[in-house]
């Protein structure tokens, strides 16, 4: 399983995070203000909306100032108990081998609203006391319950970046991975991330990862009211859910085509179910809601509708038995829709052919272009003399002998035999 | 050796020249001396003469200029209501002039218009029934609807036996001037399976190569037919890489248009000349048939394979487990 590109791609230099020059600057003079003696305010609070670059600020910084970051998540400080713990670790400044420390308390809103208020007194306590820094992050800085937290950090606000501003970051992703993508097609993306860089860069790798070319075209399905993270919700739903009907109504309620859903949910399913047993169920019921898009197809009766749903959702949702959970699996944009516009021209080149043999030989063009094609093919490669002779007799162009022939010298020599 | 599809040259021009389905010639020919053809359903499987049969009809009714009282339609091409609405009701309300009133409509692989098309269908086929007679050509006359099946007459084609399949292939290669071993014509029986059009497609493409045409000259071709592995995409699901053979399975339908049928086929013979014990083949052909019928009827190559793939991936975990 390949990492996520928000991983493999994060800032390893300050330059390297886009934004934000005026907090970034602010809290560098800060920390460096450490090694001149405690500064008045011992703690930092960093608020603005997610994914603008705070966390990987601080995990930047911390590493161009060779400091040792330690990093406590939500579910570590939530209560006046597990602040106590790690109370000791903001005692001393420098670790036991001499390291300067930087403690980093990341989405403290979790704290605030939570059932123990012992947790931010707890916390107010080591705010006036500590030795090392430490440095908070959150989405609202001024939520009430922060009042007294406030009063004894330095507020550091992160802003969203520019459209500008993030779509530079996404080109030097795209620069790494070897994608030529437009701009326009990137500009795109971070409008409709709305500025969320990490939103914005997972948006990427589920359009581009492997591919070499990036249009706008790749991109603008994400186009009308937030239809990724509708989608995105309803897959997490069906292939999370224990309840098989949470999944089909987050189905229902998403202004989703079922089309485009079928193939979100076909593409993603085998990533997450990873259980053989589970994927046979999930595989056969996918099968079923597609048996049923069929019937939809041949007696346009759309009231059949509600079976695709309720076998390409619940059906799916209900194969998890024993797959494992755990563990970040982006999702994927359906290949079988990238692969209908990468082969396009291909497609569109045997059905050329294939009408050109439906001409001549009583078989409809969709059918030569699978059964008579390959004949052609083994033909074309083996004799250029029949193969000529067919190509008149078909009125092949040279591009469809080219094609038939599979290199430029068979083509030569076939079009020699032609004049 | 001449430079046409063979399939095509070699196509029968008249009814007394088809050399199989003798009951079915028979009705047809007295339809031409009559001069009188009802509506008519044409079934079977592909390359045992149906469209052949339908062309030599209109031939020997119509003599030379036959093809100005014909029409012929392919469903798939052209499927949808729309056609019918235009293109055949256009065709099927003129008058012919000559001796015969009535015009031909073929309408070839019928079985994949939607129900729509089909119920549009009936109503001209009324109408016009003075004026023109529909032969409609399916694989599988279950998916004609029951009334387009009720005002036609049923003709139901089997595949070519051996003895007429060699027949056939013999006069092309005494015409074509090429050489071929009995094994080659046991080889191409075996890959056509009576399927004539396939068997002469073969015959053809094992005569480009300029050898004696043997056994393995025709496992080649039809082994190049397919350009990927069918036997490796089973194998990698076995082994637990569902994913990996998935992406096998989309680049050969996608990539090289390999048809479903074919690789369902293949897998078929595949899961037979394997190893896995006795009851495992069963449990899977029975997977394979059912994707096979949901294919024909339409439902997504893709989707149906991949869910039989899942199902390799699950018997490959259980055989290792020794179950």
């Amino acid at each position: 399983m390949s990492t996520t590109w928000t991983q493999k791609h994060k800032p390893q230099t300050l330059n390297e995070i886009v934004g934000n020059s005026e907090a970034k600057q602010q809290l560098l003079n800060w920390l460096k203000s450490w090694s001149k003696g405690i500064p008045k305010k011992r703690a930092a609070l960093l608020h603005g909306p997610p994914g603008v670059g705070k966390t990987v600020t601080i995990e930047t910084l911390a590493k161009e100032l060779k400091m040792d970051l330690i990093e406590k998540n939500a579910s570590d400080y939530r209560t006046a108990e597990a602040i106590k713990r790690f109370a000791g670790l903001a005692s001393q400044y420098n670790t036991l081998f001499g390291g300067k420390r930087l403690i980093l308390l990341d989405e403290v809103d979790g704290i605030a609203g939570r059932e123990d208020r012992g947790g931010v007194k707890e916390l107010t306590k080591i705010l006036k006391t500590t030795k090392s820094p430490i440095v908070l992050t959150a989405n609202d800085a001024y939520n009430p319950r922060f009042s007294t937290i406030r009063k004894y950090c330095a507020v550091v606000p992160f802003k969203k970046p520019t459209i500008r501003e993030g779509v530079s970051h996404l080109k030097r992703i795209c620069a790494k991975e070897g994608i030529d993508a437009d701009e326009e097609a990137l500009k795109f993306i971070v409008e409709r991330a709305g500025r969320d860089v990490r939103s914005a860069v997972n948006d990427l790798q589920a359009m581009a990862q492997g591919k070499t070319r990036l249009v706008k075209d790749d991109v603008a399905w994400l186009a009308g009211r937030d239809r990724k993270e509708e989608i995105f919700d309803v897959i997490r739903t069906i292939m999370y859910s224990k309840d098989s009907w949470e999944a089909k109504k987050a189905a229902s309620n998403a202004d989703v085509d079922p089309d485009m859903l079928f193939n979100w949910i076909y593409e993603n399913a085998p990533y997450h179910l990873t259980d053989p047993s589970d994927l046979v169920k999930a595989m056969d019921s996918l099968a079923l809601a597609d048996i049923y898009r069929q019937r939809i197809r041949d007696t346009q009766n759309w009231g059949l509708l509600r079976y695709v749903i309720d076998f390409m959702t619940a059906g799916v949702a209900a194969a998890r038995q024993q797959s494992k959970t755990g563990g970040w699996i982006p999702f994927r944009f359906p290949e079988k829709i990238r692969m209908l516009s990468t082969t396009k021209g291909e497609r569109a080149l045997r059905f050329g052919i294939g009408t050109k043999v439906w001409k001549r030989c009583h078989i409809s063009a969709t059918r030569s272009s699978k059964e008579v094609l390959p004949y052609l093919k083994i033909i074309f490669q083996n004799n250029p003399e029949m193969a000529a002779g067919l190509a008149s007799w078909l009125e092949l162009d040279d591009e469809m002998i080219e094609y038939l022939a599979g290199d430029k010298k068979q083509t030569k020599a076939i079009i020699a035999k032609l004049e | 050796m001449s430079y046409e599809m063979w399939a095509e040259k070699y196509r029968p021009k008249s009814l007394k020249e088809i050399i199989n389905q003798k009951e079915i010639v028979e009705r047809l020919s007295s339809f031409a001396q009559s001069k009188n053809v009802p509506h008519c359903i044409f079934a079977g499987p592909p390359g045992t003469g149906k469209t052949t049969a339908a062309l030599c009809l209109a031939r020997d009714l119509y003599g030379k200029g036959y093809r100005e009282h014909l029409m012929e339609l392919n469903a798939s091409d052209e499927r949808g209501i729309k056609i019918v609405r235009e293109t055949v009701k256009t065709f099927a309300r003129t008058r012919s002039i000559g001796e015969i009133p009535f015009k031909i409509l073929i309408l070839d692989e019928a079985d994949n218009m939607t129900s729509d098309a089909q119920q549009a269908l009936r109503r001209t086929m009324e109408r016009f029934t003075e004026t023109c007679r529909f032969i409609m050509i399916a694989n599988y006359s279950g998916k004609i609807i029951e009334p387009l099946q009720s005002r036609c007459a049923p003709f139901r084609f089997s595949y070519m036996r051996k003895e007429d399949q060699d027949r056939y292939l013999q006069n092309i290669i005494e015409k074509e001037d090429i050489k071929i071993l009995d094994e080659g014509y046991d080889a191409i029986f075996e890959v056509s399976q009576g399927d004539l059009r396939r068997a002469t497609n073969t015959l053809q493409a094992a005569a480009s190569m300029g050898k004696v045409i043997d056994a393995d000259t025709v496992y080649s071709v039809t082994g190049r037919a397919n350009p990927e592995d069918i036997g490796q995409m089973i194998k990698t699901a076995m082994k637990g890489d569902f994913l990996g053979a998935r992406k096998m399975l989309r680049d050969m339908i996608m990539k090289y248009g390999v048809a479903g049928s074919d690789i369902i086929k293949q897998i078929h013979t595949a899961v037979f000349r394997s190893k896995l014990p006795d009851s495992w083949k069963v449990t899977l052909s029975e997977a394979v048939g059912e994707a096979d019928f949901r294919v024909v009827q339409g439902a997504d190559v893709e989707v149906q394979l991949s869910a039989l793939l899942a199902r390799f991936t699950e018997a490959g975990q259980e055989l290792s487990r020794g179950g």
